[in-house]
């Protein structure tokens, strides 16, 4: 497995496609609304994201996690 | 496959859930031109829900019978097994605890079956991506099907969206739910489960402001899941790090005697709403139904029912709408009506014994759980606090203050 596939993402909004489960509870609880969840894939849209990390804490796999 | 879309429809319905297809349905039958756009391949998969639905809701609750075949390889249930932290157990079975462990799978695609047979138009792989908007009000949407951008019309949006519902806040609706009204949820579906015709629900540290679960789906098959509050701690005390999976794996770890033969054929997970609904339904030309609009149990965190009963109040208003050519707030209102006269109330009540029940310890539950019995865990249910608030106190009095928003 490469890196682009585990852990895919920007510079910020970093998701370790291997834990991943796509259930969008990051999507449900993002206050920016900047996460969506397409098929099988997360995707943020960095120039939204506020940093505050709920998304990361809400995640029930933990496969997100948020560089300040 | 090929689709011939026309350029505007009566109802243009976001999400091919529950919530969606009945209104797809409903409004349909009664002659108007709907298109369901759902942005998933497969309507029900994958799942991520506990898959409970109770009896009542069958022809009951709404007048609207589950089209056949909807509860086909779903598992039928008694009622509810309740659990306190040293697995005292209280039993409840009646008309709400009642059902079937659905194949969510099987029911979402019979009721968007339902939708299609009454004419409604539903087009999988359909992904919204923002509103239409024309003098400042809402006429469509643009979506993204097949890598071809395309916009279709209606002068009636409805958001059937699920907890992702980004398009309801495009609308100006306020429904993201805060931290501390969401559980996050994991749930294995696994085989080697000895199950009764209950559900199981178990309370306690175990699963810190929330329960696991054991949702049978056959004899020795089973949904085996957790959730757990939004703002809680981790497996080691990690400070605001809920972690659904590792105490769903501890739970299966130190019970062998139950999951000891077990093992998951699917894992699945979500966030659920489990506050209260959001504060408005409806705006001009637009309405929210369903888990979009946090129509969620806040105890059990169920929503098909509620979601169906959305969809079928909310199809009855638009019918109106339709046939007055007004799509105004005003006009769509009693869809916001009914469904809060029908829901809110047992909802509220719900919402308030959640909010003492997550201040209680172990200690506590134990106490409710030692001094309770099962018929006074129907009082409870159905909202009569005062005697169980009594027998409680009685037994442990320092709980007055958490108990007291109850009385």
């Amino acid at each position: 497995m490469d890196s682009t596939d585990s852990n895919a993402g920007g510079k910020v909004f970093k998701l370790d496609k291997s834990k991943c489960i796509y259930c969008a509870g990051c999507a449900a609880v993002c206050p920016a609304s900047c996460i969506m969840l397409n098929e099988t894939r997360i995707e943020c849209d960095e120039a939204k994201c506020i940093k505050c990390q709920v998304c990361e804490k809400v995640c029930p796999v933990k496969a997100i996690k948020i560089v300040k | 496959m090929e689709v011939k879309l026309k350029n505007s429809y009566d109802a243009i319905v976001i999400g091919g859930g529950p919530a969606g297809s009945v209104f797809a349905a409903t409004a349909a039958a009664k002659g108007m031109g709907v298109l369901v756009l759902e942005k998933r391949k497969e309507i029900g998969a994958p799942v991520r829900c506990g898959e409970g639905l109770a009896e009542h809701w069958d022809a009951g609750k709404i007048p609207m019978k589950l089209p056949k075949g909807a509860t086909n390889n779903s598992f039928p249930i008694g009622g509810a097994a309740l659990f306190g932290p040293k697995f005292q157990r209280l039993e409840v079975r009646n008309t709400e605890s009642k059902g079937w462990v659905l194949d969510r799978k099987v029911f979402d695609k019979a009721l968007a079956m339902q939708a299609g047979r009454q004419g409604a138009t539903i087009l999988p792989k359909a992904r919204v991506t923002s509103l239409v908007k024309e003098g400042g009000k809402i006429a469509g949407v643009k979506f993204v099907r097949m890598n071809e951008e395309l916009e279709v019309r209606a002068p009636l949006v409805v958001s059937a969206e699920g907890m992702e519902n980004l398009i309801a806040r495009q609308a100006g609706f306020s429904a993201v739910a805060p931290l501390y009204d969401v559980d996050t949820c994991v749930q294995y579906e696994m085989v080697g489960v000895e199950c009764e015709d209950l559900i199981e629900i178990y309370f306690g540290s175990a699963a810190p402001r929330g329960y696991v679960w054991v949702f049978p789906k056959g004899k020795d098959s089973a949904n085996v899941g957790i959730g757990v509050g939004g703002l809680t701690d981790g497996m080691h005390g990690e400070k605001g790090q809920p972690d659904p999976q590792g105490y769903l794996d501890k739970f299966i770890r130190e019970h062998p005697e139950r999951f000891g033969k077990a093992t998951a054929v699917s894992v699945q997970g979500g966030v659920i709403s489990v506050g209260a609904p959001i504060n408005e339904f409806v705006k001009d030309n637009f309405m929210v139904i369903g888990t979009a609009a946090h129509q969620v149990d806040p105890i059990h965190g169920g929503g098909i029912g509620l979601a169906m009963q959305a969809g079928y109040y909310g199809a009855k208003a638009a019918i109106a709408a339709h046939e007055r050519k007004d799509y105004s707030k005003q006009s769509l209102y009693p869809y916001e009506t009914e469904w809060r006269a029908a829901a809110q109330p047992t909802i509220d009540k719900r919402l308030k014994l959640r909010r003492v029940l997550e201040k209680m310890n172990d200690d506590d539950l134990n106490a409710v759980f030692d001094n309770l019995d099962n018929k006074d865990l129907e009082k409870l249910l159905a909202g009569d606090f005062r005697p169980v608030v009594t027998k409680v106190l009685a037994k442990r009095p320092q709980l007055l203050k958490v108990v007291s928003a109850l009385a």
